[in-house]
């Protein structure tokens, strides 16, 4: 079954972090290749496990069955997630606030943890303090979601795995939010959820992430999935917009503050050296930080 | 960050790839990706309707085929190979067990995707017949990466949920 051509492209997928996370590497052995994928994936359920919202054993789940102000050791990924979420909610003065989750329960797109203390209605992201020790505490009740950055948290984590191998080329795609390895040029088609289009956008790039997030997915009647951290509104749920950025962890979590702030993101995206394609309601694209 | 932004007609693209599909692994490939070095030994079982029926009643989730296509592990465990309804298509799967009947790996060993849901509309695809031949853009290839709006996974986490029952309520009581 093994065999040592090493321009064979292998390339699996699994079903990880509420999506499906695929992988592909290419000018490998077989043998190596798979060796890497396998260990790649491993990164990703990691993570997984650390960071998921429904998960008892989770980080997250330990966090919120904690009480105000008692102190919860975690894992230094779950800290450096969270310590970037904090920075971008600081960047955004709280457009991006991983504390709407009790909003997304609330909505039903997030299933209520199990957790002894519910929610309090204004906590925020300044309700999360962490240590340098790798320490959380939660000063106020908050139910925290890291949906709109661990995936691309996961990404990069899964992408050093592979560099490791020493794997040059490839791509890591955890559902849309993806990120490759070498030059390419690679080609990234853009899925907007449209009915009845008539011209497909694709992304050509090198090295890079990329993530989109769309107004419309997983939308119902009385549900949008994206909310605007301060004003706790959903945003207009008929917008696409895709982020390039050099990690993937920037890339998922700038789609939603571009969803929620349109061209004003840009020198947002600037202090991440990201572009962004915003797609409006009418199908029109407008790049942000970048021309068309 | 340098990057182009290129809209590329839809026909274009359903000339050079109508239905993306993605063969990830065979089933001996998965076999030996899971269980390395194992001798595995069919053991493949027809489920009664009876079984069918205790089945969906313990997961909630709908059992579509009697045939199991099930390897017994010689260090130990289970190898399943079985498919999940998506959102258009089959999607082919692989289950490795422990020797516990815990989950060991999930693979999947194929799929199929579309450039959109209306690639796979007769009357959208009839739109661009005939426009073949000018098509302004050549495209090498497929477009192997696609960045949009999460698919779930949930139609494979509840085939996995099923299989688990599967392995209680009939594999496990099997005699070896």
């Amino acid at each position: 079954m093994t065999s040592f051509s090493p321009n064979k492209e292998v390339e699996r997928a699994r079903p990880l972090l509420g999506t499906t996370v695929n992988i592909r590497v290419t000018g490998m052995t077989e043998a190596i290749a798979h060796t890497a994928i396998t260990e790649a994936f491993a990164a990703v359920e990691r993570v997984h496990a650390l960071m998921s919202f429904h998960e008892a054993e989770s980080d997250l789940s330990r966090l919120h069955a904690a009480g105000p102000g008692e102190r919860v050791q975690l894992d230094a990924q779950t800290a450096r997630v969270l310590m970037e979420a904090r920075r971008l909610s600081q960047l955004t003065r709280g457009v991006f606030d991983v504390t709407i989750g009790s909003r997304l329960v609330a909505k039903g797109l997030l299933p209520a943890p199990d957790a002894h203390h519910p929610a309090c209605s204004d906590a925020n992201w300044e309700d999360i303090e962490i240590d340098e020790q790798g320490g959380a505490r939660l000063r106020r009740a908050a139910w925290i979601d890291l949906g709109g950055i661990a995936k691309g948290y996961a990404v990069d984590r899964a992408i050093d795995v592979l560099r490791a191998h020493g794997v040059a080329h490839g791509c890591v795609n955890a559902g849309g939010d993806l990120r490759t390895l070498g030059e390419g040029p690679h080609r990234v088609a853009i899925a907007t959820d449209e009915a009845g289009v008539t011209h497909i956008p694709v992304l050509e790039v090198g090295e890079v992430a990329v993530a989109t997030s769309s107004g419309r997915a997983n939308a119902t009647p009385d549900a949008a999935p994206h909310i605007h951290g301060r004003t706790r509104v959903e945003v207009n749920r008929y917008q696409v917009a895709t982020v390039v950025a050099p990690q993937c962890i920037h890339a998922d979590a700038l789609t939603k503050v571009v969803l929620a702030l349109g061209s004003e993101s840009a020198p947002i995206l600037q202090q991440f050296d990201a572009v962004a394609y915003l797609q409006n309601q009418a199908g029109q694209w407008t790049g942000i930080g970048t021309a068309l | 960050m340098k990057s182009r932004f290129l809209l590329i007609p839809a026909y274009a693209l359903v000339v050079a790839a109508p239905v993306q599909a993605t063969v990830y692994m065979s089933v001996e490939q998965a076999q030996a990706q899971m269980f390395p070095g194992a001798t595995l030994t069919p053991d493949f079982v027809t489920l009664t309707p009876e079984q069918m029926k205790s089945i969906e009643k313990a997961c909630d989730v709908n059992v579509l085929s009697p045939n199991l296509k099930a390897w017994r592990v010689s260090t130990g465990g289970w190898f399943i190979a079985d498919q999940v309804v998506g959102k258009h298509e089959f999607i082919p799967f692989a289950l490795a067990l422990d020797d516990k009947g815990a989950v060991k790996s999930v693979e999947i060993l194929e799929y199929r995707e579309t450039y959109g849901d209306q690639v796979r509309n007769e009357a959208w695809r009839a739109q661009f017949t005939g426009k073949t031949h000018d098509a302004p853009l050549k495209l090498n290839g497929d477009i192997k990466n696609i960045s949009g709006a999460t698919l779930s996974s949930r139609h494979i986490t509840d085939g996995i949920k099923r299989l688990l029952t599967t392995y209680d309520l009939v594999l496990a009581k099997q005699g070896s």
